[in-house]
């Protein structure tokens, strides 16, 4: 099967099958593409494996101007032997002959054996045919010319010597085509395009991935036979605390943990017989003025479970299972592992047979089911459960255990008041951190930033 | 939740022989959370609900139970004496009511224990104590304080040398000037005269429940230590006593009564109370079949004593186990002495048929309509601030519902509108490839009886050629599609949107949102570099209930 080539693609390899190895500049003039042409023409050859640049460097060379004038008129050693062959000469007249380079060639001629001296005078001794470093001022002569064209071994010679030799460093890329792109026909129509090149991205809508996560944990609790219910963001504090056994002077009603609503404080909040029998439970059990008014204050929800309980309380089933699912809020300072508002889920499970066992087996069942196997179960305190317990779940990406869900049965000093006769198993806990574990963050700002890139980016089903 | 730093060696030397992993191992069940370790020394955080277990010697108790080293219930053993007598006087009634107390004598206090019940004592004020409101503590070095005490009050001009201090203050300046004044003074309110604890020799013990006084200053060469708890419930402050009184025998010392009377005051007691269970209830909760001696040595090794009496075991609760209110919580204590990693979870089959809420059911689907549309899902926090809301949108806050002392500048106003979130998302992807289509379902809020919160639902396109008729096709083609419902638009005037290009949606007759292009304004204050049209509707009372 043919390939089927771009217009640009086409002149370009075209070209290097008569040329094999050029320069982009090279490959302008032979297509008259423009340079910005090459550049594409040539990446795609590169994506496609049909092409190669190498990428050199060259050093040129050339003499300067002492290596020009050595040329010229020999270097200065050869100068100094070539006055002394016919005769010795005196030091004074060499000097005057040769000027400034006398020294250095003087040095040199000694060094090497060329020249001794007798009483005054400079006398030959030897009469070298070809001195180190004529061969390469020979071939330089007034071009420029490689590195790698010089005799390696008579360079250094004058290299050191000072302006004798300039080092021109050239960087040069060299088109070629692979081994493939060589049996390549190219014909010059055709109605076929090119199937197998890369092509834009394009970008699906989607759902938010954290509200992929609460759809898949409503799924398994729905399948798990509990029914959603929804309450209000905003609650009495009688249904956020007071109803759950939470003392008004307990320092999570503080205004540094919970958020009250300025202002605004609920003219019902309940039965009379519901705030009745709570607010006996309270001075009974906590030994304090049970004030009205505090349970009137608005606050948003710190948690799922006052929209469960004020759902048994008005419903007092005796056998049900119950969950609610939404947005929380706690008064926190927002960082990669806290948010001011999150999702939790709450569920309930009221049954004359309900025991700690079932509430423990069905967190098991949910985490196998979001694929989680690895958990345990330890004692832990919420005011209004007890038993209480939170599942610790291993994380084999940080190795370690994480508290995940809390549990436990609901306290008399709960149910009672309410008129709540039969056990409730109890469970709830934060959905980010579970979506977090799914998708691999470690930063739950994240889920809120709608940063377009990561939404665009993460994979749907994880 | 308040943290503890133990040492294992500590903890194995009350122990006897236990490795430091069997101990690193336990601590979780006893419903201590490790926090972080470093060689020798554990951070735990215990539940508030457990100040006993504010020390290691406490935490050491819990752990002899679990091993099975030592088990049942601690017994005070408080020696009877008629020598620590304190009167109360009733001047104190409309103050702090209540005094309690108790002697330890011959015990050693190192610095690691002196470290501890500091510790203690800050945990108990903060918890049961309610951060001193309700009952405090003062621990004393017994032989600088003569015996009798008053109980009594004073005016704001008394003075004397307080701890930590080398002068004498008055309370006045105690109050102004001292942390512990500033931070606990509220507590006395504006009246003229102020709790105080004095001896025989008229010297300032205490000025509950603030700070004692210099002289009677613990260290580690007190040997014998005078504990007093102050405050408004006699009940309360005899459960913070008996804390410190178990610690304190745990420790070595020997405890001695204190004997107190006057204005409704009593000498504490610090007795075990009684509470009866039965193996029904405890097997019926966990789903258990344990017999009555298991569940006898599980509450045995939950450093509690049960007897069997007839079918009922009668559970003697040492005072400072005041957290346990009934049979409840002694089914937690049978389940931690029985160890929850014995519990098997079961699964059994659901009574009940389960069922997602109509609401979300709508919801889902209107979002697979606008992914069928194009339009990607966004959340924002339905507490948000001024400046989102208002400020860069150029709308007028009315009715703003807002939060109390948030810690978070970002987040101090309930959303009464979803579509400038989104706007502000746009302005977070600039740099982002467009078109940028988003939309979101959620609460908006507004106040009502007291608050009303409604389920709004907003969508918007951004890119260089979007219309306003693109903006309504979608609205048209999403309300169609989902819900047969359609809609009619009227010229109107919104700050959020550009003049001559709004429009009020209306459902049969019904207005139900806005829509239109979005104001140059709000586009440029987000340095939004393409058209925005928008619209928002709500869903509640439209297809929600």
């Amino acid at each position: 099967m043919s390939q089927v080539f771009h217009e640009i693609e086409k002149k370009i390899i075209t070209s290097l099958k008569n040329n094999p190895k050029q320069t982009p500049e090279n490959l302008e003039k032979s297509t008259n593409l423009s340079p910005d042409q090459i550049r594409r023409g040539i990446e795609w050859l590169k994506l496609k494996e049909l092409a190669i640049v190498n990428e050199s460097q060259t050093i040129n060379i050339s003499l300067g101007k002492n290596g020009l004038e050595s040329f010229h008129k020999g270097l200065p050693e050869r100068r100094l032997l070539d006055l002394l062959k016919n005769e010795s000469k005196k030091l004074q007249d060499l000097q005057t002959e040769l000027g400034s380079v006398f020294g250095p060639a003087m040095g040199l001629a000694r060094k090497n054996n060329w020249v001794d001296t007798s009483e005054d005078k400079i006398f030959l001794k030897n009469y070298p045919s070809e001195l180190p470093g004529e061969k390469t001022l020979k071939q330089i002569g007034e071009n420029k010319i490689s590195k790698n064209e010089i005799d390696i071994d008579d360079l250094p010679s004058i290299l050191k010597r000072p302006d004798f030799i300039v080092e021109d460093i050239i960087k040069t890329k060299e088109v070629s085509l692979t081994e493939n792109a060589k049996s390549i026909e190219i014909t010059s129509s055709s109605s076929a395009i090119d199937v197998e090149s890369k092509v834009p991205v394009v970008f699906v809508a989607r759902t938010h991935p954290l509200k992929d996560t609460i759809d898949e944990i409503r799924e398994i609790f729905v399948t798990l036979g509990f029914t959603e219910i929804i309450g209000s963001m905003a609650q009495p504090s009688f249904w956020n605390f007071d109803a759950l056994f939470t003392p008004q002077d307990h320092p999570a009603r503080e205004l540094q943990d919970t958020f009250y609503l300025d202002g605004l404080s609920a003219k019902k909040i309940g039965t009379s017989e519901q705030i009745r029998k709570i607010s006996e439970s309270h001075k009974k059990n906590w030994r304090y003025y049970w004030d009205i008014n505090e349970a009137r204050k608005m606050v948003l929800r710190t948690h799922t479970t006052c929209v469960t309980i004020k759902h048994l309380a008005e419903n007092k089933p005796d056998e049900a299972r119950v969950f609610s699912l939404g947005r929380v809020f706690r008064n926190e300072k927002v960082s990669y592992k806290h948010l001011v508002e999150f999702n939790q889920i709450e569920g309930v499970v009221i049954g004359k047979n309900a025991t700690l066992r079932d509430l423990m087996g069905i967190q098991r069942e949910f985490y196998r089911r979001i694929g989680i196997t690895k958990i345990k179960f330890w004692p832990t305190f919420f005011p209004y459960t007890e038993p209480s317990l939170q599942t610790m779940v291993y994380n084999d990406r940080l190795e370690k255990w994480v508290e995940l869900f809390g549990m436990g049965i609901f306290r008399p000093e709960v149910t009672k008041p309410l008129g709540i006769t039969k056990p409730v198993l109890a469970w709830g806990g934060g959905i980010e951190r579970i979506a977090m574990l799914k998708y691999g963050l470690d930063d739950v700002r994240e889920f809120y930033n709608n940063n377009l890139s990561w939404l665009r980016s993460a994979t749907k089903c994880q | 939740m308040p943290v503890v730093e133990l040492s294992y060696s500590r903890l194995q030397k009350l122990l006897g022989k236990v490795s430091k992993k069997q101990i690193s191992d336990s601590l979780p069940f006893l419903g201590l959370d490790i926090e972080s370790e470093d060689k020798d020394l554990v951070r735990v955080e215990y539940s508030p609900n457990r100040p006993d277990y504010s020390t290691d010697l406490g935490i050491a108790l819990g752990l002899q139970g679990l091993f099975g080293i030592k088990t049942g219930a601690i017994k005070l053993n408080i020696k009877k004496s008629n020598d620590y007598v304190i009167h109360v006087e009733q001047s104190v009634s409309k103050i702090r009511s209540f005094v309690t107390g108790i002697i330890a004598k011959n015990g050693r206090i190192d610095d690691t224990m002196i470290k501890q019940l500091m510790a203690m004592q800050e945990d108990l004020h903060f918890g049961i104590g309610r951060k001193r409101k309700k009952s405090s503590i003062g621990i004393h070095d017994l032989d600088k304080v003569s015996f009798p005490l008053r109980y009594t009050t004073t005016k704001r001009d008394h003075r004397f040398v307080p701890l930590n201090s080398d002068k004498e203050l008055t309370i006045s300046e105690i109050l102004d000037n001292t942390d512990v004044g500033q931070d606990y003074g509220a507590i006395l309110g504006n009246s003229p005269l102020v709790p105080l604890i004095l001896d025989s020799k008229k010297q300032t013990i205490s000025f509950p429940p603030i700070i004692n006084a210099a002289i009677t200053t613990v260290t580690t060469k007190t040997r014998n230590l005078f504990v007093e708890v102050t405050g408004i419930n006699k009940d309360d402050a005899e459960d913070m006593l008996s804390v410190v009184a178990t610690i304190l025998q745990t420790a070595g010392f020997t405890l001695v009564s204190t004997k107190i009377s006057g204005s409704k005051n009593t000498s504490p007691k610090l007795e075990p109370k009684k509470i009866l269970i039965n193996s029904v209830l405890i097997n019926q909760m966990l789903g258990l079949n344990l017999t009555n001696s298991q569940i006898i040595s599980s509450l045995k090794k939950s450093r509690l004593d049960a007897t069997l009496k007839g079918k009922n075991i009668v559970c003697s609760i040492p005072s400072y186990r005041f957290d346990i209110f009934g049979p409840m919580d002694l089914v937690e204590e049978v389940t931690l002495g029985y160890g929850i990693q014995n519990l098997e979870p079961i699964l059994s089959p659901s009574q009940t048929l389960g069922q997602t809420n109509p609401i979300s059911i709508k919801l889902k689907s209107l979002s697979l309509i606008m992914i069928g549309l194009g339009y990607t899902e966004a959340l924002n926090s339905s507490l948000t601030s001024k400046r989102v809301l208002y400020e860069m949108t150029n709308r007028e806050p009315i009715n703003m519902i807002s939060v109390l002392d948030s810690k978070s500048q970002e987040h101090t106003i309930l959303r009464d509108s979803i579509l400038p979130g989104l706007l502000e998302n746009l302005s977070r992807n600039i740099h982002t490839s467009y078109p940028q289509k988003l939309f979101e379902t959620g609460t908006i809020f507004s106040q009502g009886n007291p608050i009303n919160e409604i389920t709004s639902f907003a969508g918007i396109s951004a890119h260089q050629d979007s219309t306003f008729t693109e903006i309504k096709s979608i609205l048209q083609s999403a309300l169609k599609t989902g819900f047969d419902l359609d809609i009619e638009t009227k010229t109107f005037s919104h700050p959020i949107f550009e003049e001559g290009r709004t429009a009020s949606i209306s459902v049969h007759g019904k207005t139900i949102g806005i829509i239109g292009e979005i104001n140059s304004k709000t586009i440029e204050n987000y340095k939004i570099r393409v058209p925005v049209v928008g619209f928002e509707i709500s869903l509640s009372g439209l297809i929600l209930d």
